[in-house]
């Protein structure tokens, strides 16, 4: 471990660019990973219930933007000049949005047909019950575009992510990256701005967080918590749509089994972060995306156990998480 | 005998318990009851003497009678559940049952910890001689009787406010601290509750300490009285200070004698 | 045996010390495992009838009766007990391939030994917790697992491990007893001893949960700060209720490795199978000793069938799992005897059927509505 550490040190040192590339990978993860966790810990603060079909909101995000930008970049030759570079990049934007878009309806359905039924009842009912909604989901994915991995189809011969790479990475920083990936990277920071503006400084917000703090005295001064409770769960599917969406446009293709590590890395996050807080899931989201990113590129055997390590220490140091409340509460 | 030595306590800016020292049990079974205006850390002081908080200063110390004469045992870090067994057993000012056993099995548990029974994993639950003996005793003194085999959840609240001191006496204590045992009881059960009380620690040799908001009780039961304002002992001693002591009455009851 | 009259003036038989059954209780007990042993004989009957299925079934509801003690007792939900059940398996496949030691007992022996150790240790990190939070680390926990079976090359990664003679695909079944076995033979042997310890975990079990140790885990499950204050040390107990869960989980998940010859992660401890465990203790019931293990059998059984049937037999699980949730929370040991009072009800008043579908028609009809005002007020607003 200390020669590997060494190594290390020496390497970034030495060439300063793979360090910052595997660091920005872990960034693009990180804000990716944010963007779910934060749906996840956000229902779970103020609904109460941890969903675990939330990470199949992603991969439904993540196949609707496969169908919508293949279709929407299909209508377009491959761009060729800044103008038509530029209605390349809408049409991108559009699919992501509207990919997203498709979730706020589809959770809030699913919320208030299904999830509302169970608010009163023991955990083990609300974890099985989304558990249920998980596999149902996957199985429906698989139905409609098929098992597999899909990825938005090719533009003159490049990938999605490749022909938006607009930033002359190599000229101006030395090392060569994915200038989507740093469009990526802006758009979590943004999410994560303005999910703090919202709880911060709306009245909306507001709201939220005052049923999530007590729902009985929410009720009694006039607020609709059924409402408030639909907001949130679509809320968090939309976050969670836009972060397959954004994942599925770079290097990475989508599939109906995409949700279940999705999912259970977000729990690391929101473990990590403390449940219920935003700025919790935010820096344990970079802190998990980072770490993963590093162990890919220096220790691979390691990857997948690494943030579950970061999790047990965490655990151990501060039960209830970096920013959390929550822990043994007597 | 019980002392709390000096014991503080804080949460964020508020000083709940602000050098508190107290004896309990000094003479034979002791009837204390702990009075004082909402806020003035009643319950805070018997969370910190029996473990359900850790005191941010002081130390509670067990006195103990041995061939060698009274030994201070520091039990300021001990688990609740090792102090139970070292006979300081307390209730609860929201009534603590298992809801969904029977008045029966409640007494039942608590008298199999208390006859170091728990652990045991090849015994069945009622078939230990001694701990039903116990528990028929207990359902007699508390009149529980007609509702054993009710579950706890069903019970009127008067019953569950007794069948949560009847655990506690279940348990065999040497020092019962009890928070509020007659809080949201009727009138006419306030005293038939008390009196219940009172008479099964006579019975049993304990000393009693109660935090209680009714004057009228803590006159007629109490041997010893004592007054917490703001985190401090205001006033110890006969409860007839609560007739006599003008600024002790004012800081209670918020009138004044002189108009 | 000797008979006794219980209060209610039924006869009941007493079975040992404290297990009284009524004679019908006492017939479909014996019944039941004699049926349980006589599926090899019976198997050629039908081909929905395999001998696979049920040993599968069984032994996965062995795992789900373990962790039935924390989840009826304690209450709380573990939803990382693949994580027990794959290290049952891991360790007898190490036993095997990195010990070179292939009897039989030996390498249960060994699964045991891993699932303890696991057990010991996670539950030790998990005790204090309670909720949500409990089946979250449960989860994570299990995750990790996974993870290191996933990418520690020496376990064999996404391959796994075989569990024959010299860790190779052809090598021998292990022995049992010191019985060197055809495939075939083995696989009977060990359904045979996975009966008997079935019946064995069973007792056990039951003894366990009507002990005055089982009381305090009751009582640590519904209300925590009251066992606390009655003197009951509550983290040692629920460790300790964790690691015997623990235990069984490892039991059946090393005579499950064995019964495959090969472990891997994605059969054995990823997260669905977490999931399947806890599914099968509410299905069956989990209100019940035995609901678990019917649980075990009936999940494994749709699941293996619905394969035929349709290659999307997850959509079926979920369906299933979401009407269990709505309709049938007592699971099916749970709800016999209120469908057998319904199913009387209506043999004798055909009407009321005509009741239930219009009740069941509403309930759909309130769905629908919900989701459409949903949809309507996303597109127009609350007005």
């Amino acid at each position: 471990m200390a020669v590997a550490a060494a190594d290390l040190l020496l390497q970034s040192v030495t060439d300063p660019s793979g360090w910052v590339i595997h660091t920005l990978n872990g960034l693009f993860r990180g804000f990716i990973l944010f963007m779910i966790a934060s749906g996840l810990t956000i229902i779970f603060g103020v609904l109460g219930i941890l969903n675990l079909a939330h990470g199949e909101f992603y991969a439904l995000g993540a196949l609707l933007f496969v169908s919508l930008a293949s279709y929407l970049t299909g209508l377009v030759v491959a761009p060729t000049d800044p103008a038509s570079l530029l209605l390349f990049g809408v049409l991108v934007l559009v699919a992501i949005l509207v990919a997203a878009a498709v979730l706020i309806p589809v959770s809030a359905v699913i919320e208030t047909v299904l999830v509302r039924k169970i608010y009163d009842r023991d955990e083990v009912y609300q974890l099985l019950l989304t558990f249920g909604l998980l596999l149902v989901l996957i199985d429906l994915m698989k139905i409609s575009w098929g098992p597999g991995t899909h990825r938005p189809d090719a533009v003159g011969g490049e990938s999605l992510n490749q022909v938006v790479d607009v930033i002359p990475m190599e000229e101006w920083f030395g090392f060569s990256y994915s200038s989507y990936a740093i469009f990526s990277i802006f758009a979590g920071a943004v999410v994560f701005l303005a999910l703090l503006w919202f709880f911060d400084r709306t009245k909306t917000g507001r709201i939220v967080r005052a049923t999530a703090i007590n729902r009985e005295m929410a009720t009694a001064i006039g607020v609709s918590s059924d409402r408030v409770f639909t907001l949130v769960f679509a809320m968090g599917g939309f976050f969670a749509g836009l972060a397959g969406a954004i994942h599925s446009g770079s290097a990475i293709a989508a599939s109906a089994d995409m949700g279940g590590d999705a999912l259970v890395l977000s729990f690391v996050v929101i473990v990590v972060g403390g449940l219920g807080s935003i700025r919790g899931a935010f820096v344990g989201a970079i802190l998990v995306g980072v770490l993963s990113r590093w162990m890919t590129w220096q220790q691979p055997a390691l990857e997948l156990a690494a943030p579950f390590a970061l999790m047990v220490v965490v655990l151990l140091v501060r039960p209830e998480g970096l920013y959390g409340t929550w822990g043994e509460i007597e | 005998m019980l002392e709390a030595r000096s014991l503080v306590k804080e949460f964020g800016q508020l000083r709940a318990t602000d050098d508190v020292s107290v004896r309990l049990g000094d003479t034979e079974n002791e009837m204390v009851f702990i009075v004082g205006p909402n806020g003035a850390g009643k319950s805070t002081l018997v969370n910190l003497l029996t473990g359900r908080l850790e005191p941010d200063e002081g130390a509670v110390i067990l006195h103990e009678e041995t061939a060698e004469g009274t030994v201070e045992r520091d039990i300021t870090d001990m688990r609740p559940d090792k102090r139970v067994k070292e006979g300081l057993v307390r209730s609860f000012q929201i009534v603590h049952v298992f809801e969904e056993m029977t008045v029966r099995e409640n007494i039942r548990t608590a008298a199999l910890s208390n006859h170091g029974l728990m652990r045991s994993v090849w015994s069945l639950r009622d078939e230990h001689e001694a701990v039903e003996a116990d528990v028929a005793a207990l359902l007699e003194q508390f009149r529980l009787k007609d509702v054993a085999d009710e579950k706890a959840e069903a019970l009127p609240h008067g019953d569950r406010k007794l069948l949560d001191v009847a655990m506690s006496f279940a348990l065999d204590p040497e020092y019962l601290l009890l928070d509020e045992p007659t809080s949201g009881v009727g009138a006419a059960e306030k005293e038939y509750v008390i009196e219940t009380i009172v008479e099964a620690s006579q019975e049993q040799n304990v000393t009693t300490v109660t935090i209680e908001h009714d004057m009228d009780i803590v006159k007629t039961y109490a041997d010893r009285m004592i007054a917490l304002v703001e985190g401090s002992v205001y006033r110890e001693g006969d409860p007839n200070l609560l007739e006599t002591d003008k600024d002790l009455r004012r800081v209670l009851l918020g009138v004044s004698d002189d108009e | 045996m000797s008979t006794s009259d219980q209060d209610d003036g039924k006869r009941r038989i007493r079975l040992f010390k404290g297990l009284y059954l009524t004679p019908l209780q006492l017939v479909l007990a014996v019944a039941g495992i004699l049926a349980l042993f006589l599926v090899p004989e019976i198997e050629g009957v039908s081909t929905r009838l395999s001998l696979t299925t049920i040993h599968q079934g069984i032994l996965w509801g062995m795992a789900a009766v373990g962790l039935n003690l924390l989840l009826r007792h304690t209450e709380l939900v573990s939803f990382g007990h693949a994580a027990f059940f794959g290290a049952g398996a891991y360790g007898g496949a190490i036993v095997v391939n990195f010990l070179g030691v292939d009897a039989g007992l030996v390498v249960l022996f060994g699964g045991v030994t891993l699932a303890l150790f696991f057990s010991l240790l996670i539950g030790w990190l998990v005790a204090e917790y309670r909720d949500i939070y409990f089946a979250l680390l449960t989860l994570a926990f299990g995750q990790v697992l996974f993870a290191i079976a996933l990418g520690w090359g020496t376990l064999g990664q996404d391959e796994g491990l075989f569990l024959r003679a010299g860790g190779s695909f052809t090598g021998d079944p292990p022995t049992l007893f010191a019985l060197e076995l055809g495939l075939r033979q083995y696989r009977i042997l060990l359904y045979y001893l996975t009966i008997v310890l079935l019946v064995a975990s069973l007792l056990v079990m039951w003894r366990l949960i009507n002990s005055p140790f089982g009381n305090a885990l009751d009582a640590i499950g519904q209300d925590r700060t009251r066992a606390r204050f009655i003197g009951i040390p509550v983290k040692r107990y629920v460790w300790a209720a964790f690691v015997v869960s623990g235990v069984y989980g490892g039991i059946a998940g090393a005579l499950y490795g064995m019964r495959r010859l090969q472990v891997t992660p994605e059969g054995t401890l990823e997260v669905f199978r977490s999931g399947e465990i806890l599914f099968m203790a509410i299905l069956g019931g989990f209100q019940t000793l035995l609901g678990p293990v019917i649980g075990g059998i009936v999940l494994r059984w749709l699941l293996e069938n619905a394969r035929f049937v349709t290659e999307h037999f997850e959509l079926l699980t979920g369906l299933v799992l979401i009407f269990v949730v709505f309709f049938m929370p007592q699971g099916i040991l749970g709800s016999l005897p209120k469908i057998a009072a319904g199913t009387r009800k209506r043999a004798r008043n055909p009407g009321m059927v005509g009741g239930d579908l219009s009740t069941l028609g509403t309930m759909f009809a309130d769905a629908a509505r919900d989701a459409a005002r949903t949809i309507k007020i996303l597109l127009f607003g609350v007005k």
